[in-house]
């Protein structure tokens, strides 16, 4: 049997303002309220609105065989709630199918997992809050941000006993050479960790729409053939697990409409499910599906999904993201030693981690990602405009 | 005395300290009766006439008949601005050529300039370089312009006006004088671009006078382009202060000891990092701001962030005048850490914004002011110190910072404008 686990990351960040040296000690807004609007909403029309639509619809044509799972983050709803209700609120409709997984993450989709542990926590136990508050759910699955993992972690997650499942990269570097159809232990044997299938979750998030690539056009016949293929190679009848994860803004706004992304996935839902040897399931239900025991899977050094590196260096590869990630964890430290309940929120969300993500520049001479995500001109200033927030909240913390 | 000016900036287009330096210059000449006519790199045909002070602050553009530009705005080229667009002009050798159709002015003292000179000229202005192209550009600009408009002096201001100035005082055998407000040692720190060398190696040598902006500056012109002593004259640079001395403003509760420059080597903002790094290392709470854009930004940026500092190093990238003005006037220190600068506008500026002053020995400025510590550029450890010593002691602060505010009020574009007057007359005499 091939089980297939759909998870989608659904995220928006707080974008700072550009914010000058002469803004400090202003009254100026930390956050671009403005550009976080506009991004929000045109991500709407174009993303969350229509694909939670035409997912809604085949979860319900489907007679709940098709399952998907989500993590939405804290700075997601909270955008979804001001900027855009109906988003949220399609969000719960969708959650009501029945259809949906819920995972757990940390709240602010910060690092906090390697710069401060009991902020960590803190994140997650307000992310798990959020969850019950807004959708009556509780989560048993997590994944951290940017599929971040480390077996560490594993201990640290001990602190939520209901966490029975993690979801991580199949990075190569992990698994050398061993296929990530295989769900596998934490090295301390409590948790069970599902592997992403980078090179299927790839095809379709990054290279779907790329016509230097050799298969393009990828068509859901092609990719569902893959799929099913996928089969051949197990001879003792041991079940697969099949991770496709990716962002939800694949659909619709990193790959257009206009690239036939929304009738590719659609169609490879309606063939999948008539393969009578392939499954849609939650990530919670793999624990009970196995019909083998799991091998233990040591991972030392971070991994993550991010970059060809999959390691921290998206975030934490040059000074400047090292110096304004851990002055941003001093001063929120600083900030509940001073019990500053109007600024801990506000620093919470500068833990955010697109904001080292812009200030990255192993790749910025080619134009790369980065620079797609990016709402500056250059890391530079990226790093400006965070470290003279930084400035500002530090003077405040003062008074 | 009509004075044919040829300068790259002039405000609003400012680069580096030039274009204010020819400001309160012109400004101060013209008080003392002396008709400037400056030629810019501007696209249109037209120079600009300054015989009252109040023209200094507006100079009109004038077509070569003398009439007015009409009201609109100037295209420029210097550095950063745009290329000038196709040359109207024709090219260099066609003006070169032209240069017979001038009123040759016979002044048997005034020795000529030798016709390899101009083949030489050609040259190096011929070559394939954006920068070199617009000094093409400037050269015809300048030599189509001349023939029309009348004057006595020619006066060119840094190497990308020498090849005009030089074939200019070719053509016309009047009087030409090369200011020096920076050298390409300078700016290269140590030997750079040799067609620039060369340019500035032609001008010095064969203007009648040089005039440069410090003793500093001369030593390096007299140990590098072997020009005769006494056909240097030092002429300081002044300031032009407001008429009030602007109050402080309290952004940080800390100390701000600012930088303010390019980020180039020449004005040592590494130097400014590790003057940082000590203070901060000894554990003295100060503020630190890195004020201004260049070349070395990003490497600055990584080495400052790397020593895990969080705020207490800013950057702030690019200012314009405003803001210049208010990062002065939050400050409490200027440290201006040149390794080689000819003059230093910027500590008078700091100065008149009533902030103390650490400035390198290796500076004009230092030459002409008194209340400010002097280092050698590579004498970390005494900046240091001298930070941490007016830190710790406010009170010392104080009385530093009000004494400069009074010292800089003595500065006047006045005496340097009467010496370089003095200069106009003796080789109008000769």
């Amino acid at each position: 049997m091939i089980y297939i686990i759909f998870y989608f990351q659904v995220h928006q960040p707080y974008r700072v303002s550009r914010y000058s040296f002469f803004d400090i000690g202003s009254t100026k807004s930390y956050f671009d309220e403005e550009l976080n609007r506009y991004i929000f909403n045109k991500v709407s029309e174009r993303c969350y609105l229509p694909t939670n639509n035409l997912f809604r619809e085949l979860i319900l044509a489907s007679d709940g065989r098709f399952k998907i799972s989500y993590s939405i983050t804290g700075t997601f709803l909270e955008q979804a709630r001001t900027y855009r209700p109906e988003v949220f609120e399609s969000f719960q409709e969708l959650i009501k199918t029945g259809g949906v997984e819920l995972i757990a993450e940390t709240y602010y989709h910060s690092l906090a997992s390697i710069f401060d542990i009991e902020e960590f926590l803190e994140q997650v136990s307000e992310h798990i809050s959020a969850m019950e508050q807004y959708f009556g759910y509780s989560p048993t699955v997590f994944r951290n941000t940017e599929l971040i993992y480390f077996d560490k972690l594993s201990d640290v997650l001990l602190n939520f006993p209901q966490i029975k499942t993690i979801l991580i990269e199949g990075a190569d570097r992990i698994l050398m050479g061993e296929s990530p159809l295989y769900p596998r232990f934490s090295y301390n044997h409590v948790h069970l960790l599902l592997l992403k299938h980078y090179k299927l979750s790839d095809d379709i998030a990054f290279r779907f729409s790329d016509r230097s690539w050799p298969e393009y056009p990828l068509t859901a016949e092609k990719y569902v053939k893959w799929i099913c293929d996928l089969g051949l190679m197990e001879k003792e009848g041991r079940n697969l697990y099949l991770g496709l994860f990716m962002d939800y803004e694949t659909f619709g706004e990193h790959q257009w409409r206009e690239s036939g992304i929304f009738e590719f996935i659609k169609k490879v839902i309606e063939l999948l499910l008539e393969v009578p040897f392939v499954r849609f399931i939650f990530p919670s239900e793999a624990l009970r599906t196995l019909n083998y025991t799991p091998k233990g899977l040591s991972v030392p050094t971070p991994t993550s999904w991010a970059d060809t590196e999959r390691d921290l260096s998206a975030w934490l590869s040059n000074p400047l993201q090292w110096n304004a990630m851990k002055t941003t964890f001093e001063l929120l430290q600083k900030a509940k030693e001073k019990n500053r309940t109007d600024l801990i929120p506000i620093i919470k969300k500068l833990t955010t981690s697109d904001h080292f993500y812009y200030m990255c520049i192993k790749y910025f001479q080619d134009g790369d990602v980065h620079k797609y995500f990016s709402p500056y001109d250059l890391p530079e200033n990226a790093y400006k405009y965070f470290m003279n927030i930084l400035a500002d909240i530090e003077e405040k913390l003062e008074d | 005395m009509r004075v044919l000016m040829l300068t790259w900036e002039y405000p609003p287009f400012i680069i580096g300290g030039l274009g204010m330096a020819c400001y309160g210059l012109f400004r101060a000449l013209s008080e003392l009766g002396i008709t400037v006519k400056m030629i810019l790199p501007t696209k249109e045909e037209v120079y600009f006439e300054i015989s009252k002070p109040e023209d200094a602050d507006f100079p009109l553009a004038k077509r070569e008949n003398g009439e007015p530009l009409r009201t609109e705005p100037l295209k420029f080229y210097p550095f950063f601005y745009s290329m000038p667009e196709e040359s109207v002009y024709g090219s260099l050798s066609e003006m070169l050529s032209s240069i017979s159709i001038f009123q040759r002015v016979e002044r048997t003292q005034l020795k000529d300039i030798p016709d390899g000179v101009l083949e030489r000229l050609r040259l190096i202005l011929t070559q394939e370089d954006t920068l070199i192209q617009k000094v093409r550009s400037y050269s015809n600009n300048v030599l189509r312009l001349a023939e029309k408009i009348s004057f006595d002096i020619i006066h060119a201001h840094d190497w990308l006006t020498y090849p005009a100035g030089l074939i200019l005082r070719k053509a016309t055998r009047k009087p030409l004088v090369c200011h020096l407000h920076a050298t390409e040692f300078d700016r290269a720190l140590g030997f750079g671009h040799p067609v620039i060398h060369e340019i500035e190696y032609l001008g010095l040598n064969l203007a009648d006078v040089v005039i440069t902006v410090s003793n500093y500056t001369k030593g390096l012109v007299l140990e590098h382009y072997k020009v005769p002593e006494n056909k240097i004259r030092v002429v300081h640079n002044a300031f032009i202060a407001k008429s009030f001395s602007p109050k402080k403003i309290k952004k940080f509760k800390e100390p701000v000891v600012l930088f303010l420059g390019r980020l180039t080597p020449q004005k040592g903002p590494r130097i400014f990092l590790e003057i940082a790094k000590k203070v901060l290392e000894k554990g003295v709470k100060v503020r630190f701001v890195i004020a201004g854009a260049g070349e070395m930004e990003r490497e600055l940026m990584l080495e400052a962030s790397s020593l895990g500092i969080g705020t207490h190093i800013i950057f702030t990238g690019f200012l314009n005048r405003d803001e210049v003005e208010f990062a002065l006037s939050l400050a409490d220190i200027v440290v201006m850490p040149s390794v080689s600068e000819p003059f230093g506008i910027v500590a008078l500026e700091a100065m008149h914004f009533g902030c103390a002053l650490i400035v390198s020995k290796q500076s004009g400025v230092s030459e002409v002011i008194e209340n400010a510590y002097k280092v050698d550029f590579w004498d970390i450890d005494k900046m240091v110190s001298y930070i941490i010593e007016l830190v710790k002691n406010p009170e010392l602060l104080r009385t530093l910072q009000e004494r400069v505010r009074e010292e800089v009020k003595r500065f006047s574009w006045k005496k340097p404008a009467e010496e370089v007057k003095k200069i106009y007359q003796e080789l109008l005499q000769s």
